[in-house]
């Protein structure tokens, strides 16, 4: 063979028979074809595409693709072609150095020891795959003359005359590991599914470097065909010329049986290339040992593969309605200024190779039961949860199925097994469950599906929706100047942990939703917030259980400019009327009062036509005006809360009130306390009395508003809070005024 | 004529109303200072007290030491009228005109803001300057006023002696006539009458009248009969801080 050959190296080579007498016969494997093709150019530049940045395609096609193992049921078609240029390379193949200086890489060591498991390897050590993983492959050389054991890494110089092994051994590649397993390769990761354009260097050699395995099996052997001269194999010592011919120690590639050497050269195996049978046997194994390594790496592969496909297919199908809602949003003419093209070229992806793809894919295990995860704080609402969970990346799945059932209390686990549970279809990890009853626990669990079957189920989790909100019952919340109370009804049926309460201070530099403070923690019904005076606030109530807090309740007003309080209906005698705005109440008189009206509330005034107000438990100064008629014969004042409700007020020791009544020469105010009063005459008949209690100082004070003038100050001293009490003495109507703020000369008094 | 004068810490900084107190008969000026108990009061409120005497003394007009009633101690505060008297007793005027002079001219003394008070016949001195000088006094209040001296054995005894027997006369220095015809700011009366009090047991005192005619002519009054209490000091000192008080709430307002 000369330099210049650029003949194709005839797929099928002839061993030559180098010495007719010793029936020796050069096989291409031989060292002197090998050494030979060192030095000469091995390259059928005839045949030479120069490819982009000067790299050679060579025709590798050996053998006929009938003829090449296949590994693969289905081929990647793309991949088909490409492998064809760079199988030329394979020509170029001298020695096969797998010497000791190669190193080992963690999948062909785990192929070698399957290997040595099953047997098929004795001893050859050596024989295995010392690939260098580090370096990608180069199929493509510089052109340049392939000093043998030259196939550099991709753009490295290359090493002249070398005996190295590495370069070939590069240049065959190892057992390419999957970008999965890869250890750090410098390979750079590729998708062994759409070949893109970067892609095709390397996925090439991928394909061809596993391809090469058998390729090489064959090529070996072929150059032992090829080597006409007795050469020492780089192998071994196996030497042709050992060949006795009386045995069958050779084996026929064609045929693929043993067969005497004497056959070969006289019979009918005289047109077929033969091969040592020992040399055979050996690279029989290695061809055995190459696919199963090429085995183990697509099966990897193929597992890779699918879940990045699996991923695309989802993310596609997750983006083509975002594509579609952009379409038809840029379609609409917005107003916008983009960077980008409007124009949308919605290609309509077909999937339909990638499904058959998908759908080959049958060697998948049923998944592993996946764990489903504890509710995340603040991911509930009242009627829905957002259930997570997770799977092992391993498995394939084509979409999950949540159940879930109300955990009802007072049932045992099992009664709640029986329970038929709801379901959901999902195919992402989480999923978000609606329709749920508030304040309630739900346990959900979960399986995985795939064409394969279905896992376990996972564990069971509980999950609880939030409460609904509670209601603020507005009659009852009073408040005065520093301080406001607020009571709410749950709003639940059943029990919820806590209560909090958001305030938001009304003013003119901030929006009304700013909440400025949060009360949490709150075990009861009702809280006793302090306030700032002079404001107004925007008080909500949240219920709170472990799934979070529910929604703000309706809001309360509250003004701390004085002090607020309702009349509490429930203590009226029953002859008094209440106007619809709570603050006002009319005795039309007994006449008017059925027998059977008269309801015997514990709670009720029974013989006092009286009626209380909500305690004021807000410990300070508190002030309200009372408005009547000239001639309005009343009492009001304060008493406790466990005043007689069968006694009048003031008769008693519980309750401090002013009385006016009229005689007809003159107008009578008595200041009463235990049944007595201080004489008192005053000539103006007040219509609007200020009424001011001070907890500190234990007093009880009286104004006639209009004239700013102070009538009587009861000094007592209070072992209660107090509720504001009102009667009338005969028919009349009383009308209460509060939450307003005190005037100033109430504190000469 | 001597007076007393209480002033306040307050007044050491600036100047301070002025309390006039009008003490009964037989008192001087010393009753108030040594049984009232109203320094206490006053200081809190940075008030100051000024408490003249009942009439003036030594004046050698005859018969004015003849009754504890009538002439030295007895003075009515009324300008007398009549031969004997006209000189020298001219007690509303030195109440209202020649005593605030004096004070203000003397002491750290507001002279726009003045009130008065008194008890028994100071009682009523107090509550007729006040009606007859509408919007001079920023307040008035009484312990057991003579509210009605033209009805009274007193008053009667002491208008025939100072002003003669023409009763048209004593109207202008009866505080329930003056009530009845009074238009002026609006006034808040405050009254403490002890219940047990002989002299209005004896009918000196009236105030019923005085209530009824404040009722018609819807003059703020507020009267309290205290049980228990007589026409003394003790009295007076018992209830005299709520009458400073009142009277705070319209000097410092």
């Amino acid at each position: 063979m000369s330099d210049e050959d650029v003949e194709a190296i005839p797929p099928s080579s002839f061993p030559v028979m180098l010495d007719e007498t010793t029936k020796e016969y050069l096989f291409s494997t031989d060292e002197g074809t090998l050494s030979k093709a060192s030095a000469e150019t091995q390259v059928p530049t005839a045949h030479l595409d120069i490819g982009p940045e000067g790299l050679s395609f060579y025709n590798m096609d050996l053998y006929e693709s009938q003829e090449r193992l296949d590994i693969f049921t289905e081929e990647l078609p793309s991949s088909r072609t490409e492998d064809e240029q760079f199988e030329a390379m394979e020509e170029s193949n001298e020695s096969r150095p797998r010497m000791e200086e190669e190193e080992y890489d963690l999948y062909t060591a785990e192929v070698s020891e399957m290997t040595r498991q099953y047997g098929i390897w004795d001893d050859k050590e050596d024989m295995e795959m010392g690939f260098q993983t580090q370096e990608p492959f180069v199929m493509v050389t510089q052109k340049q003359e392939p000093a043998v054991q030259n196939f550099k890494t991709w753009g490295e110089e290359p090493v002249k005359g070398e005996p190295k092994d590495r370069g070939a051994g590069e240049k065959r590649g190892s057992i390419h590991k999957t970008p999965a397993v890869d250890e750090g390769g410098s390979m750079e990761t590729h998708q062994p599914c759409y070949p893109s354009e970067e892609d095709e260097p390397q996925s090439h050699e991928q394909h061809v470097g596993v391809r090469q395995y058998s390729e090489e099996a064959f090529e070996e052997e072929e150059w032992k065909e090829e080597v006409s001269q007795p050469m020492k194999a780089s192998r071994g010592d196996t030497h042709i010329g050992e060949s006795t011919g009386r045995w069958r120690d050779v084996f026929c590639m064609e045929c693929r049986i043993a067969i005497r050497a004497f056959d070969k050269v006289f019979g009918t195996h005289k047109d077929h290339q033969v091969t040592k049978l020992s040399i055979a046997a050996e690279d029989t194994k290695v061809e055995i040992h190459k696919t199963m390594c090429k085995l183990e790496e697509q099966i990897a592969q193929m597992e890779n593969f699918a879940s990045h496909l699996e991923e695309i297919f989802i993310t596609v199908e997750v983006a083509v309605p975002t594509v579609e809602r952009t379409e038809e949003y840029t379609a609409s003419d917005p107003d916008l200024k983009l960077s980008a093209s409007l124009e949308f070229e919605n290609d309509a992806i077909d999937f339909s190779d990638v499904r058959q793809m998908m759908d080959s894919i049958n060697i998948v295990p049923a998944p592993s039961a996946p764990v489903i995860n504890p509710q995340t704080p603040n991911s509930a609402t009242s009627t829905s949860v957002r259930v997570c969970w997770s799977l092992f990346s391993d498995d394939t799945v084509e979409y999950y199925e949540l159940y879930y059932n109300p955990v009802l209390e007072g049932t045992t686990a099992e009664e709640n097994e029986e329970q038929d549970a709801s379901m959901v279809k999902v195919k992402e990890t989480y999923c978000t469950v609606l329709n749920l009853v508030p304040n309630t626990q739900y346990e959900f669990w979960v399986t995985a599906l795939n064409t394969t079957g279905i896992s376990p189920a996972s564990e069971r989790a509980v999950y609880m929706t939030v409460p609904s909100p509670p209601v603020i019952k507005k009659k009852v919340c009073r408040s005065c100047l520093s301080a406001a109370l607020i009571r709410w009804e749950s709003g639940n049926t059943n029990p919820v942990d806590t209560y909090t309460v958001e305030l938001c201070e009304i003013s003119r530099e901030r929006s009304e939703t700013a909440v400025t403070e949060s009360i949490v923690g709150i075990p009861t019904y009702e809280s006793i917030i302090q306030l700032l005076s002079g404001q107004s606030y925007l008080i909500y109530v949240r219920a709170v259980n472990i799934g979070g807090p529910s929604e703000r309740s309706d809001s309360v007003i509250i003004y701390t400019t004085g002090t607020l309080f309702h009349l509490n209906e429930e203590t009226a005698h029953s002859s008094l009327a209440i106007s619809e705005d709570g603050f006002t109440f009319m005795f039309y008189g007994d006449e008017y009062t059925e027998l059977n009206d008269i309801t015997f509330s514990d709670n009720a005034f029974s013989r006092c036509v009286a009626i209380m107000g909500e305690l004021i438990p807000i410990r300070g100064k508190h002030y309200w005006e009372l408005e009547v008629e000239e001639q309005t014969e009343y009492r009001i004042g304060v008493a406790y809360e466990d005043t007689q409700r069968n006694g009048y007020l003031g008769a008693n020791n519980t309750s401090w009130c002013m009385r006016h009544v009229t005689t007809p020469s003159r107008h009578k105010y008595e200041f009463l306390h235990n049944g007595s009063t201080p004489d008192i005459r005053i000539t103006m008949h007040p219509k609007r009395i200020g009424v001011s209690l001070d907890y500190e100082t234990g007093k009880l004070a009286f104004f006639n508003t209009e004239l700013s003038q102070h009538i009587y100050t009861y000094k007592c001293h209070f072992l209660h809070y107090v509720h504001p009490c009102f009667a009338l003495e005969k028919p009349g109507a009383l009308t209460v005024h509060n939450g307003i703020e005190a005037p100033e000369y109430i504190t000469f008094s | 004529m001597r007076f007393g004068i209480y002033l306040p810490p307050k007044a050491e900084g600036e100047k301070c109303p002025v309390l006039y107190w009008l003490s009964g008969l037989t008192c001087t000026e010393q009753n108030f200072i040594t049984k009232a108990g109203s320094q206490q009061e006053a200081a809190e409120h940075g008030i100051i007290i000024v408490s003249p005497d009942t009439s003036p003394r030594g004046c050698n007009i005859e018969g004015e030491d003849e009754s504890w009633d009538f002439g030295t101690g007895a003075g009515f505060y009324v300008n007398a009228t009549e031969d004997l008297w006209k000189i020298n007793y001219r007690m509303y005027s030195y109440i209202t005109e020649e005593l605030p002079h004096l004070i203000s001219s003397n002491f750290p003394a507001d002279s726009e803001r003045m009130s008065i008070s008194g008890h028994s016949m100071g009682g009523h001195g107090a509550l007729i300057c006040a009606l007859k000088n509408p919007g001079k006094y920023k307040c008035v209040s009484a312990f057991a006023p003579i509210c009605n001296p033209m009805q009274c054995p007193w008053g009667q005894k002491a208008f025939n002696g100072y002003l003669g027997s023409d009763k048209s006369k004593w109207e202008s220095y009866d505080a329930t006539v003056l009530v009845s015809t009074y238009s002026g700011p609006q006034l808040d009366i405050l009254i403490d009458q002890g219940r047990d009090d002989q002299f209005l047991a004896a009918g000196q005192l009236l105030p019923d009248n005085l209530i009824a005619a404040c009722t018609e002519k819807k003059i703020p009054l507020v009267f309290r009969l205290q049980q228990g209490y007589d026409h003394s000091y003790y009295f007076v000192c018992s209830f005299i801080s709520n009458h400073v008080k009142h009277h705070a709430k319209y000097l410092n307002a």
